[in-house]
């Protein structure tokens, strides 16, 4: 990305001139950096806690429809898209749990990792510990960023696979129908299944750095959290409004829904890229204003 | 302090990066080379003469009729009227494969839902994947363009695709004579002139406008992107009197001119979707689906061209739609009866049963239904 040049630029020509061992201890110091928080993360209690709620959305479901399966639907069509689909097919289980958590679920989770990164540390007192060792406000700015994305792909990733398992555990599986009406096979369904994943990963990166900037403002973790969570709201409120349809292509949650575009017959790709767009757009926006904010910001916890 | 400002400076420039991008990557699509300029027969001649046979696109159609426009809730669905109204408002993509006069499959793309219809010769499929169900009809003899009643494809129904097909038979006929004649008769109702060149799809494009000249419709223009390259109509837009953006506009988003795969136009339904099969007689007439109905609707037009008024009486399940919530909702009461109104098109539900349409105005469809 050439507009991403503006964040990379300060540090790579401002750092370079030093000693060699300078060169080449900070790398190793951002990767053991990024090793301990990704561990740190996913020993946290909390972030188990999450996953698991997550995981039990597409659970709760299938149980849900298997249990009331004998009432023969009456009424249609109306629900939730895919939950017709699921009784002849278990692997839909994982997109309806995805469209299911996609507006609230997951953003929520996001959200708390997100808004978690700079202030939770200030609260608990350590910030001014990692900024003693030599990483930097940067490094260790885009090292919990890193962690938050890796959350989010986690979280997706979770919703996907305990979809997949519990249908494949209560309902038949078979050739998958398509949105276009075309089958594909099991094996191309898991691809699709896994393109979706990445799909609503990219779809939460843009998340993920408000909830970083937000992060950076505040040493109240939970102050963060509930503003990265109010403004996915927020944006998802005014995509349902089409008064403001000029607003919309601009708002982060536009695409969200639009993982269906993978499972149509041909794939149509035009909605990932914008999406991909979009959120490098928001990554860039939110993740300098962070750097504005947390290389300025008097650490005094 | 100086210093502190500094860590600022890439928020600043990455603002501004992404901001110059979202303005000037757009703009960069817009300009393209100058066309030669052409006459409106010329422009006509050149979709007549157009050779495409096959391409596949996205075709973006886009309605601003003044109906009220109602926040989608999400994925779940929506009642029928609801939804038969979302197709006359906001913006609807459908993704089109043509391959040969005989092929073709629009697919209608909606959330986490998609409406399809699949021609592979005589045989033609529509699929549902909301309702997950399955209509085959089997067309008798060459039959003409596909068109079905209730699906909206306006890929399918431009006047381009038709055109070469029609050129067919009349061998002797060459594309500037239908052109001639075309617009001879075009002449007599409209003024015909070509506009600005316009880019669709990323193509230079004529653009041939229509204005009637007729001073009582409510259309104001309807204007026809023709691509320079191959003739083939890229959109239509149609522009209500007194308006500058189109009320209704069908174009191409992207148009691609290669072969699409033959794989495509296979259907087979889906196991589990339900299926229905339609009588060979309906699909070849191309009649209403309602034609059990003992009494049939009876249709007289007064006017001709743009002002013309369709009056219909003895229509089957009128009373049915006159009796739904949504009904009230969308009409005004009129001396007479009910009116529906668009910036386009003025529909009259009279007292007594008939149904006026027209794109002129309330008071002339009053006056109208008060002659008979």
């Amino acid at each position: 990305m050439l507009s991403s040049e503006p964040m990379t630029v300060p540090t790579v020509s401002g750092q370079p001139l030093g000693d060699e061992v300078d060169v080449r201890a900070r790398p190793a110091a951002g990767w053991a950096l990024l090793r301990s928080e990704i561990s740190v993360l996913f020993r946290r209690k909390r972030t188990w806690a999450m996953l698991v709620a997550l995981a039990a959305v597409p659970i709760l479901i299938a149980l849900a429809v298997r249990l009331t399966e004998s009432n023969p639907r009456s009424n249609g069509g109306s629900g939730p898209a895919f939950l017709d689909e699921i009784t002849h097919n278990g692997l839909f289980v994982a997109a309806l749990g995805l469209t299911v958590c996609i507006p609230l679920f997951l953003p929520l989770t996001v959200g708390v990792v997100a808004g978690d990164t700079i202030a939770g540390e200030a609260s608990a007192g350590t910030l001014r510990y990692l900024l003693i060792a030599p990483a930097g406000r940067l490094r260790l700015l885009v090292v919990k960023y890193i962690g938050a994305a890796v959350f989010s792909l986690a979280a997706t990733l979770t919703v996907a696979a305990a979809g997949a398992l519990i249908g494949a555990a209560l309902f038949p599986i078979g050739p998958v129908t398509l949105l276009s009406g075309n089958t594909i096979g099991v094996g191309e369904s898991l691809v699709r299944s896994l393109l979706i994943a990445s799909f609503i990963t990219i779809s939460l990166l843009g998340l993920s750095a408000i909830g970083l900037f937000f992060s950076t403002l505040t040493d109240v973790p939970v102050g963060a959290m509930a503003a990265t969570i109010v403004v996915s709201v927020v944006s998802q409120v005014l995509d349902n409004l089409p008064q403001l349809d000029w607003l919309h292509p601009w708002l982060f949650s536009n695409y969200w829904l639009s993982f269906g575009d993978l499972l149509r017959d041909p794939i149509s790709w035009t909605s990932f890229g914008e999406n991909a767009l979009l959120q490098g757009a928001y990554f860039i926006i939110f993740g300098a204003l962070a750097f504005g904010r947390f290389s300025t910001k008097d650490v005094l916890s | 302090m100086a210093s502190m400002w500094k860590r600022w400076v890439p928020a600043v420039i990455a603002v501004g990066v992404v901001a110059s991008v979202a303005i000037t990557v757009p703009m960069v699509a817009e300009a393209s080379a100058t066309l030669p300029t052409k006459t409106p027969a010329q422009v006509i001649a050149l979709v007549a003469g157009s050779r495409v046979s096959s391409f596949s696109g996205t075709v973006q159609q886009t309605s601003n009729l003044g109906l009220p426009s109602l926040p989608s809730t999400g994925p779940g669905s929506s009642s029928q009227v609801a939804s038969t109204l979302a197709l006359l408002t906001g913006t609807h993509s459908v993704r089109v494969y043509v391959d040969g006069p005989s092929r073709e499959r629009a697919q209608v793309i909606d959330q986490l839902a998609e409406r399809d219809v699949i021609r592979n010769g005589s045989s033609v499929w529509i699929y549902d994947s909301k309702a997950n169900t399955a209509q085959h009809a089997t067309l008798q003899g060459h039959a003409s363009i596909m068109k079905r009643p209730g699906q909206s494809q306006p890929g399918q129904s431009q006047p381009g695709q038709s055109k070469p097909r029609q050129t067919k038979p009349e061998q002797s006929m060459t594309p500037s004579d239908i052109a001639t004649a075309l617009l001879a008769k075009l002449e007599s109702s409209s003024t015909v002139t070509v506009g600005d060149q316009v880019t669709v799809a990323g193509r230079a494009a004529y653009d041939l406008v229509l204005t009637p000249k007729a001073t009582d419709t409510l259309i104001g223009t309807v204007s026809i992107a023709v691509d320079s390259a191959t003739g083939l109509p890229l959109g239509v837009d149609l522009t209500a009197r007194g308006e500058t953006t189109p009320a209704v506009s069908v174009e191409f988003a992207s148009i691609d001119f290669s072969k699409p795969s033959a794989s495509l136009f296979a259907f087979t339904p889906p196991s589990g979707a339900k299926v229905t099969q339609e009588s060979t007689k309906k699909a070849d007439t191309g009649a209403k689906p309602s034609t059990k109905s003992v009494t049939k609707p009876k249709a007289t037009v007064s006017g001709t061209g743009w002002d013309a008024v369709v009056s219909v009486s003895n229509i089957p399940s009128l009373t049915k739609l006159q009796t739904s919530s949504e009904f009230g909702l969308l009409t005004t009461s009129v001396p007479g009866g009910h009116l529906f109104h668009t910036s386009l098109l003025n529909i009259l539900f009279t007292t007594d049963g008939r149904v006026l349409v027209g794109s002129v105005s309330a008071d002339r469809l009053q006056a109208v239904a008060s002659a008979k």
